[in-house]
């Protein structure tokens, strides 16, 4: 029996999803990025209203040394698993943070270990660690590298942005907390 | 140039593998996963060694989980590590912490006044879980590590097998369906009268 050639290369082609979808959850993927609470780092709504689409690494970010303070990252919201947020790294496992307070109920938190504190460079439209705590390492999805769309804005550097929450460092200007 | 048959054996067995491995992996993933555990926190109903369980992915994220099922969950305080764990609370509900670090049988009056923030009362936020092993003398779960973010529940565990007993010790490798232990004293209390 044989199968016409265009079945065939249709099932070939097939074959090849599940290394395409092991590719974007495991290595690399684009996301886009809706809503404000990463303007102006994402969305700043300036030149172009349209939402930006952004690179995510998908290895390498279980390890309490494999992300750093400034790094922007992906996470499955604790509040809702089925929702991804976006947020900045502010604070790593054994930082003394001071939250924003209210609406975060103490106004000096530890990070637990294997934990992070997450903002959002918005801080008035942004729910983040100051709502819900510290998140569990397990709950992040990705790293964001850099913007791919809109073209104008392609390689922006995300680096820069956010606050030092750090207790006793809080004081000091900085540019970012990237730099420190 | 002529591509040796050798090397496009080669190419098309690692393809192939590759593949392969891939399917085999997102089914790992989002299906069915058969897995071992090891830990006293679980027994009766696990053992601590040779037990294997069959665990469904449907169930990832929390999805169609209720209390009194047992579940696979990424442990809080260590993402290498995965958790076998009971949910014993859902969103909204009252949990007492841990009422036996602050009991009289077992502790010391200063450990008991030192327990003390165990014998609170916390409601579980929307998206969390409570869960504990069912050996609770031996388990580290939510009464160290607080409530578990649904996030990292990787799937519900249906049924086990026991390794060490051989092929018919009791069914084959003592194969057992796990089941939700949870019944409701109120609805029980209701039924009877």
């Amino acid at each position: 029996m044989s199968i016409p050639s265009g079945i065939k290369t249709t099932l070939l082609t097939l074959t090849w999803f599940p290394v395409l979808y092991s590719f974007s959850s495991h290595v690399f993927s684009p996301y886009q990025i809706s809503g404000f609470s990463m303007t102006p780092t994402f969305n700043p709504g300036t030149e172009t209203t349209t939402k930006d689409i952004v690179l995510v690494r998908k290895y390498n970010l279980k390890k309490p040394e494999s992300l750093k303070r400034g790094d922007v990252i992906l996470f499955r919201s604790p509040s809702d698993p089925e929702k991804v947020l976006t947020k900045r790294v502010v604070g790593l496992q054994g930082d003394t943070v001071k939250p924003k307070h209210p609406p975060y109920p103490k106004d000096e938190t530890r990070v637990p270990r294997n934990h992070l504190w997450v903002e959002g460079d918005n801080s008035f439209h942004s729910v983040d660690s100051n709502n819900f705590g510290s998140i569990s390492q397990g709950l992040v999805v990705g790293k964001v590298v850099t913007v791919i769309w809109p073209l104008s804005r392609f390689g922006t550097d995300v680096s820069k942005g956010g606050r030092d929450a750090r207790k006793g460092y809080g004081d000091i200007p900085v540019k970012s907390i990237g730099d420190i | 140039m002529k591509v040796p048959e050798s090397l496009k054996f080669l190419v098309s067995t690692v393809s192939w593998t590759l593949r392969a491995g891939c399917v085999a992996h997102l089914v790992h993933e989002y299906v069915y996963e058969f897995t071992e555990t090891r830990g006293e926190s679980m027994l009766p109903t696990l053992q601590s060694h040779h037990d294997y369980v069959h665990a469904l992915k449907k169930y990832r994220l929390g999805r169609n989980l209720d209390i009194g099922d047992c579940i696979v969950a990424i442990k809080p305080s260590d993402p290498d590590h995965r958790v076998c764990k009971r949910i014993t609370g859902m969103p909204g509900d009252a949990i007492l912490i841990d009422p036996s670090s602050s009991s009289e049988l077992t502790n010391t009056p200063a450990e008991i006044l030192q327990h003390d923030g165990f014998n609170k009362y916390i409601v579980i936020p929307e998206g969390h879980v409570w869960c504990t092993g069912d050996n609770l003398c031996h388990s580290l779960d939510s009464r160290s590590y607080s409530v578990l973010p649904m996030g990292l529940i990787t799937g519900k565990i249906v049924a086990a097998n026991s390794m060490d007993k051989g092929i018919f010790g009791g069914g084959l490798w003592n194969f057992r369906w796990i089941q939700n232990t949870f019944f409701d004293e109120k609805e029980e209390a209701e039924s009877i009268s």
